[in-house]
């Protein structure tokens, strides 16, 4: 059972990478929306240095959180209209597993080029080059968290308005855009940043279950 | 015994019957004890000495958001049962009761702005209660929303179940970053809306309009549950021969 | 021989009005049901609820295991395949058909293989650049790919040209006879030997 399961799990990655990547406008335009917003700020703000990197957390996290919940619409969208959504529920495999597996792939198409980007953003906010490792950090459990909530707005609002998913699941964000923010400005003061991380660990190894989980069941209100 | 009568209540005609009878007491209950609970802080108990008359609003202000959150975890307890056991009636009571919780939350804004005002000089401060109140308000804006959204409505609740859990999960780590991010950017932790230390001539009132607002939400609860019953059932028989007489 | 699923009495309730009442079938290896219904009498509602995807409101269903006990969960693997294919439209016909579980270890010549069988192996396009009929067939090699004890298939027949037709009828006569059964749905009775259903 345990190589099935695994089988399963490669095969819809395989699957959804490739036409991820002959579709290229799925992994590039989050990448373009998180830099676009991180933009505006100094053009809204005005280019002063000091201003810009003690604002740099806030507005990097927030650009994160906008640009990871843009493309959640389509997680569960394109495989519910052509049927091979199915699949996740006909196959003797725990199907949160699978829903899990998608996760993932949005978290790849979308997380990760949100972290890519964001050394960029933190040059032209000024952000002091010692936090660029709590940075990415942040971001990496953030996001990632970002796209369990991100499925579970999906499957809750398949077929509806492409922001809805996203506007369900924003109040659930904010202790991830909190505990994220804090990482990079204790960062910024010297102090010791490790227990917020820990926090969004914590969030992120409850929320796979959990989430992934309640997705499912999100999954399946669409075929009464 | 009481398992009997909630797998009765889960049949909406039952209820509908219940209810009817108790509405009466429910209705005079609330009236009474909130209108006491009102007249008595609002009027009679004692000045604070340090706030001045303002404090009063906390008669408001404290029930309300008392009552907003704990709406919020009633919703999530009927969320649960309605994934896991598809009690209908439990779907209903969720989305029966999300307005009243938005309203009661809602209340809680505007009160603690309106006491802001003159204790502090704004009409809104970012102390760590009134941010987690204001989150918790887009979080019922969601489910609310998410529920006008589905056509189904049974199909609606179970959505707004499967929401109502997560929210009942993620508001604590709200509440934790909430004061986290409280400490972390303004050294000094103060609250607008800390209840003055209170003697027993404020707390009674207090507690009696804390009572009061929890029966007048039973009633608002009840009221609103059997108009979506009624409208859900509005094709059944029994709903036919309630309201249109005609056998 | 026991059936490998047992359906009792099965009902599905919406809006007060039963999408389907009563249904009880066996479905014996090698044997098929034809579920007839007319458009939105529910057959793909009650095609849905056999396989778990909606949970029915009375009754029973039921599926045998390798020992020999019924359960009310699937014991083993079947195939499904809804009105919608589940084609990727940005995968070519091969990669349809490979990049999928079943087709796990299988050499790129088997593969070819059963895109002959459908008149399909000359068509290297992708999935989008096709004809309905031509996606039906990609469908139908799936079936090959490996042999499901069931196969759910949601009105196999609708929409196709008589070579088409009589390539399904061949296909389920041929896995008819290694064992594998189909419950199928449709509009009016076809050309295979099934129970017939009607809802």
């Amino acid at each position: 059972m345990h190589s099935s399961i695994f089988d399963s799990l490669s095969i819809i990655l395989k699957r959804d990478l490739m036409i991820a990547f002959r579709r290229s406008s799925t992994y590039i335009t989050p990448l373009i929306f998180f830099l676009i917003v991180v933009t505006f700020f100094p053009l809204a703000l005005g280019p002063q240095e000091s201003l810009l990197s003690s604002l740099a957390p806030g507005v990097i996290w927030i650009a994160a959180l906008l640009a990871s919940l843009l493309a959640v619409e389509t997680i569960f969208s394109e495989d519910f209209r052509d049927g091979t959504l199915d699949d996740f529920f006909i196959s003797l495999e725990p199907s949160f597993i699978l829903v899990f597996a998608k996760v993932m792939i949005h978290w790849l198409i979308t997380g990760l080029p949100i972290l890519v980007a964001s050394s960029i953003a933190a040059i032209i906010l000024y952000l002091p080059l010692d936090s660029f490792i709590p940075m990415l950090l942040s971001l990496l459990l953030g996001t990632s968290f970002m796209s369990l909530l991100g499925a579970l707005g999906a499957a809750l609002a398949l077929g509806k308005s492409a922001i809805l998913s996203a506007i369900i699941v924003l109040p659930f964000s904010v202790p991830t855009l909190l505990m994220g923010t804090s990482v990079i400005t204790s960062s910024l003061n010297n102090q010791d940043f490790s227990g917020f991380l820990m926090i969004m660990g914590a969030m992120l190894a409850l929320g796979i279950p959990g989430l992934c989980l309640l997705t499912v069941e999100a999954l399946l209100l669409n075929y009464e | 015994m009481i398992k009997k009568w909630l797998i009765e209540m889960g049949s909406p005609p039952l209820f509908y019957k219940w209810s009817t009878k108790i509405l009466p007491w429910l209705f005079i209950s609330a009236m009474l004890i909130l209108g006491i609970g009102l007249f008595w802080g609002l009027l009679f108990a004692p000045t604070d000495y340090k706030q001045g008359d303002v404090y009063r609003i906390l008669y408001i202000h404290v029930p309300s958001a008392i009552l907003g959150q704990s709406i919020f975890m009633f919703m999530a307890f009927c969320g649960f049962i309605n994934v896991i056991w598809r009690a209908k009636i439990s779907g209903m009571m969720l989305k029966s009761a999300a307005p009243i919780g938005v309203s009661f939350t809602l209340l809680a804004l505007v009160t603690g702005s309106i006491w802001g005002k003159p204790t502090w000089g704004t009409w809104w401060v970012w102390d760590a209660r009134l941010t987690s109140t204001l989150i918790l308000f887009f979080i019922y804006a969601a489910l609310i929303g998410l529920h006008s959204t589905i056509d189904d409505k049974t199909k609606a609740d179970r959505a707004v179940s499967i929401l109502s859990i997560v929210g009942l999960a993620i508001i604590p780590v709200i509440k934790k970053s909430v004061d986290w991010w409280q400490t972390l950017h303004q050294p000094s932790t103060f609250t607008i809306t800390s209840s003055p230390s209170m003697s027993p001539d404020m707390y009674q009132p207090l507690l009696l309009c804390l009572i009061g607002f929890y029966l007048f939400f039973a009633l608002l609860l009840t009221l609103n549950l059997r108009n979506e019953i009624l409208e859900r059932e509005r094709t059944k028989n029994w709903v036919k021969q309630l309201l249109g007489g005609v056998g | 021989m026991l059936p490998n699923l047992k359906v009792e009495n099965l009902s599905c309730v919406r809006s007060d009005k039963a999408i389907f009442d009563e249904v009880s079938f066996d479905v014996l290896p090698g044997q098929n049901i034809e579920i007839i219904g007319s458009n939105g009498s529910g057959k793909t509602t009650l095609l849905r609820t056999l396989l778990g995807l909606i949970t029915q409101d009375k009754g029973e269903i039921v599926w045998l295991d390798d020992a020999g006990k019924y359960h009310n969960y699937r014991t083993f693997e079947c195939l499904y395949q809804g009105h919608q294919l589940g084609i990727k439209n940005l995968l070519t016909v091969f990669e349809n058909l490979n990049i999928t579980k079943h087709a796990k270890g299988m050499s790129q010549e088997d593969i070819y293989k059963h895109l002959e069988r459908v008149g399909l192996s000359n068509v290297n396009e992708f999935a989008s650049n096709i004809s309905v009929g031509q996606r039906k067939r990609i469908a139908m090699a799936k079936w090959l790919l490996k042999e499901f004890k069931i196969y759910f298939i949601d009105e196999p027949f609708s929409a196709l040209d008589d070579t088409a037709t009589l390539l399904i009828e061949k296909l389920i006569k041929e896995l008819n006879a290694k064992g594998c059964s189909f419950v199928i749905t449709g509009h009016r009775p076809s050309g295979i030997e099934a129970t017939r259903v009607e809802i």
